[in-house]
């Protein structure tokens, strides 16, 4: 039985659908959510892996499926099943040999490297010294005290939404007044934290 | 803000090769601009994660319900072993009532915990008799009851309300209260069932005060001889008193 919306989209729809990033793309992420969930029974008995750890390592698998077919990395060589299956196998395996220690903070690290790729290697080391010294704590807390709009807002636009998308998806009147209004959130975080 | 709407514009490529190499220029040379390009990138990277952490949380719940699916249509396809199962425990549990001595108070709790948790409630209908009937089945029975006598002040002949209340009460453990109110049922004689005598028994039963058994006793014989409301019950409990 379907839960939150119609799974009988095929792979190929869900995968078009998260490409467009349209507000649709909440429902597809759901709906792949939803169409290999049985993983997590197979990382129970296959890895002898918990339920809390065998979900964890399903729902990363599929954040991290959402983000790569979303930027367009997925190439689509292997069906989205096997796809899917050998990023969750890897899962499986890292949290097995207890690799996960210190994951967050290389993944923080690659994934703000990806932002940056282009720019010189002086201005890149500067900001990436910076970048390292933020306190995430501090500034998650800080995230989670603005007023929930706000918070929706940012994390829209850190979610890759464009503001024409989060204009529609959050009821502003247009993607200009979305983005006066992200850059004064971010400015308001930014003066919280720095207060702080 | 100026500054953030330019930062915005770098990252979201917006300039060209010449105003770029001047935006990294600018990291270079003014140290709180670069820092405010690193709290931007900071930002973004937190907002991002307490997305993925926002959208962990929504699949949990996902998943949660997908479970509580599938439980469900498991006891559909176990449902005949089940009733089998059922019909076992049934079957054990009446010989280990019937071997063992009960007093009137167990009876009376026994009753009281398999019949009376709940109430009927009309599908579909939302008025105030319903909205205490609720309260009632959500074990709000201090709220319950007031709803219960605020009906009977609007209208004092309203057997439901007054049977309602008599219910609560006793679930309250207010004795006097409950039968009064069961007395007062016993008023209305143009009623074909009136379950009024079983309930003051019931009642008595379970207060177990100096001579309540015995006046209990009186009442479901009463009950079985005049062929009134709750007889069968009152037979069965006679048996074992």
């Amino acid at each position: 039985m379907a839960i939150g919306g119609s799974n009988n989209n095929s792979d190929q729809e869900i995968i078009e659908q998260l490409k467009q990033q349209g507000i649709d793309k909440i429902k597809s992420e759901e709906q792949l959510f939803n169409r290999y969930v049985y993983f997590i029974r197979e990382g129970m008995s296959k890895h002898a892996l918990s339920e809390d750890d065998a979900f964890d390592a399903y729902s990363d698998t599929i954040l991290s499926a959402i983000e790569k077919i979303s930027n367009g990395t997925f190439e689509g060589r292997s069906s989205l099943k096997t796809y899917l299956y050998q990023i969750f196998h890897n899962k499986c395996v890292d949290l097995l040999r207890k690799k996960t220690t210190n994951k967050q903070s290389v993944h923080r690290t690659e994934s703000i490297t990806d932002k940056f790729m282009h720019m010189s290697d002086a201005a890149k080391s500067i900001v990436q010294q910076l970048v390292e010294k933020s306190d995430w704590d501090l500034l998650r807390q800080k995230l989670n005290e603005l007023e929930d709009k706000c918070r929706k807002l940012l994390l829209m636009w850190a979610d890759n939404y464009a503001d024409k998308e989060i204009s529609v998806a959050l009821v502003y009147k247009s993607a200009d007044v979305v983005k006066t209004s992200r850059l004064r959130c971010l400015d308001k975080l930014r003066q919280l934290y720095k207060t702080t | 803000m100026d500054s953030l709407d330019y930062i915005d514009s770098y990252f979201k490529g917006e300039l060209d090769q010449s105003e770029m190499t001047v935006f990294e220029g600018k990291i270079i040379n003014d140290p709180a601009f670069a820092e405010a390009v690193a709290s931007y990138l900071s930002i973004q990277q937190v907002a991002k994660e307490q997305a993925e952490e926002d959208k962990k949380k929504k699949f949990r719940e996902l998943y949660a319900q997908r479970k509580t699916v599938n439980t469900k249509n498991t006891v559909r396809k176990l449902w005949p072993s089940l009733v089998v199962a059922a019909l076992v425990a049934g079957i054990i549990f009446g010989l280990y009532v019937f071997v063992q001595p009960v007093s009137a108070k167990q009876l009376a709790d026994r009753y009281i915990r398999e019949q009376l948790q709940s109430l009927p409630v009309t599908m579909g209908a939302r008025d105030s008799m319903q909205t205490a009937i609720n309260l009632y089945n959500q074990e709000k029975l201090t709220e319950a009851l007031k709803s219960f006598q605020r009906i009977i002040e609007s209208d004092p002949g309203n057997f439901q309300a007054i049977q309602n209340a008599g219910l609560t009460s006793l679930r309250l453990q207010h004795y006097d209260r409950a039968l009064e109110y069961f007395k007062q049922m016993e008023t209305h004689k143009e009623l074909y069932t009136n379950p009024s005598l079983i309930y003051q028994a019931l009642t008595l039963m379970k207060r177990n005060d100096k001579g309540d058994a015995e006046k209990a006793k009186q009442l479901l014989q009463q009950i079985t001889k005049e062929n009134l409301e709750g007889k069968e019950v009152a037979g069965k409990w006679l048996e074992k008193l």
